[in-house]
């Protein structure tokens, strides 16, 4: 792997991790959250200081260069997170729809019981 | 003794047709021994449906956002259930329904031969306006579909005039599905043993507004409405008391 890849590596992995650290310190996501992306950031920190491993690894898994097992593993992590993000969302959408359904409910009831008076 | 029963009005931008939907009812009342109570569920309409449930002293719910059909209908189920309703009907307030025919479908929930019952126009002869051509092709194939995961046959799948009994409206005040409401909860409500009886209704065109089903989203629609039938047809339920 050339030297320029792996500055850029490091690089990338330095600035994933100040922006992770920088939104759990401003309270942006929860710790749960931060794991994964420290954990992306140390893969990719360990990637360019020792590549002899993900090369051997990728040569072993028969791929012609290693940039795509990278690049095959990032498809496939980012597709879960998508995944994962969708269920999240769902979830929120439900909880919302019930907040504004209780709401209006509560609301309603409020002002008729002003007009009864 | 006679039962409570509920209309259920969702209303989006239906300025137009709402009050004159809201008379029929109270026409219908003073001629009529069993009672309908109304209440219209305003989805947060841009329009004045608000303004003028509330100033001819029409019972409305005002979403505070916009939720879309099935979540503006379950707010009415949810009202049926805290106000302990015996039937809840759902009624479009675009003059599409006639509120002579609520009798016809509430009877054999009052007589216990059906948990729910759904205005059809596609059984008998009553009803002259039976929708486009490309519509009722859709409505076909749902109609397949759910005979393929039930084994019910259901011929107005996505009839929006339903009347359902006081454990479905426990059911559907906890659980009812955001988008496509109509054809999913028959299917769910098939799967769970509650019997279903299509009750022949005459439809009337739109008189104004615009449908909920835009035409470039039918293709769209037939490819979700297949796959949420299939889960269902995949999925347990336990079945009803």
């Amino acid at each position: 792997m050339s030297i320029n890849l792996r500055l850029l590596l490091l690089f990338f992995a330095l600035i994933l991790f100040l922006i992770t650290t920088y939104i759990l310190k401003k309270g942006r996501i929860p710790e749960k959250y931060s794991i994964l992306w420290y954990f992306i950031a140390l893969v990719i920190f360990l990637v360019s200081v020792i590549p002899n491993v993900i090369i051997k690894f990728s040569n072993h898994l028969g791929f012609e260069v290693m940039s795509n097992l990278i690049i095959g593993i990032m498809l496939v992590l980012l597709t879960f997170l998508t995944m994962a993000l969708t269920v999240i969302i769902s979830g929120q959408k439900k909880k919302i729809t019930l907040l504004i359904q209780e709401i209006s409910l509560l609301k309603a009831e409020i002002k008729n019981e002003k007009k009864e008076k | 003794m006679k039962k409570k029963v509920l209309i259920i009005i969702p209303a989006y931008n239906e300025e137009e047709n709402i009050l004159k939907t809201y008379k029929t009812i109270l026409e219908y009342n003073k001629k009529n021994s069993q009672k309908y109570d109304a209440i219209v569920i305003n989805d947060c309409s841009q329009d004045n449906t608000s303004k003028i449930c509330r100033e001819n002293n029409i019972p409305v719910i005002d979403l505070v956002h916009n939720l879309g059909i099935g979540g503006a209908v379950q707010t009415g189920y949810k009202y049926a259930y805290n106000n302990n309703y015996d039937i809840a009907v759902q009624f479009d307030g675009d003059g599409q329904h006639d509120v002579d025919y609520v009798k016809n479908i509430i009877d054999p929930i009052i007589k216990e031969e059906a948990d729910m019952t759904i205005g059809s126009r596609f059984i008998g002869n009553k009803s002259v306006f039976k929708s486009s051509f490309a519509r009722r092709c859709g409505i076909k194939i749902i109609s397949i579909v759910m005979k393929l995961v039930t084994g019910k046959k259901i011929y107005d799948t996505t009839s929006g005039f339903r009347a359902v009994n006081k454990n479905i409206i426990k059911d559907f005040a906890i659980s009812y599905p955001i988008e496509y409401p109509e054809p999913i909860t028959t299917t769910e409500i098939l799967k769970k043993k509650y019997t279903i009886k299509e009750i022949a209704v005459s439809m009337n065109e739109r008189e104004g507004g615009v449908s909920s089903i835009r035409t470039w989203k039918k293709a769209y629609y037939m490819i979700n409405i297949t796959i949420a039938l299939l889960i269902i047809g995949i999925r347990r339920y336990k079945k009803c008391p």
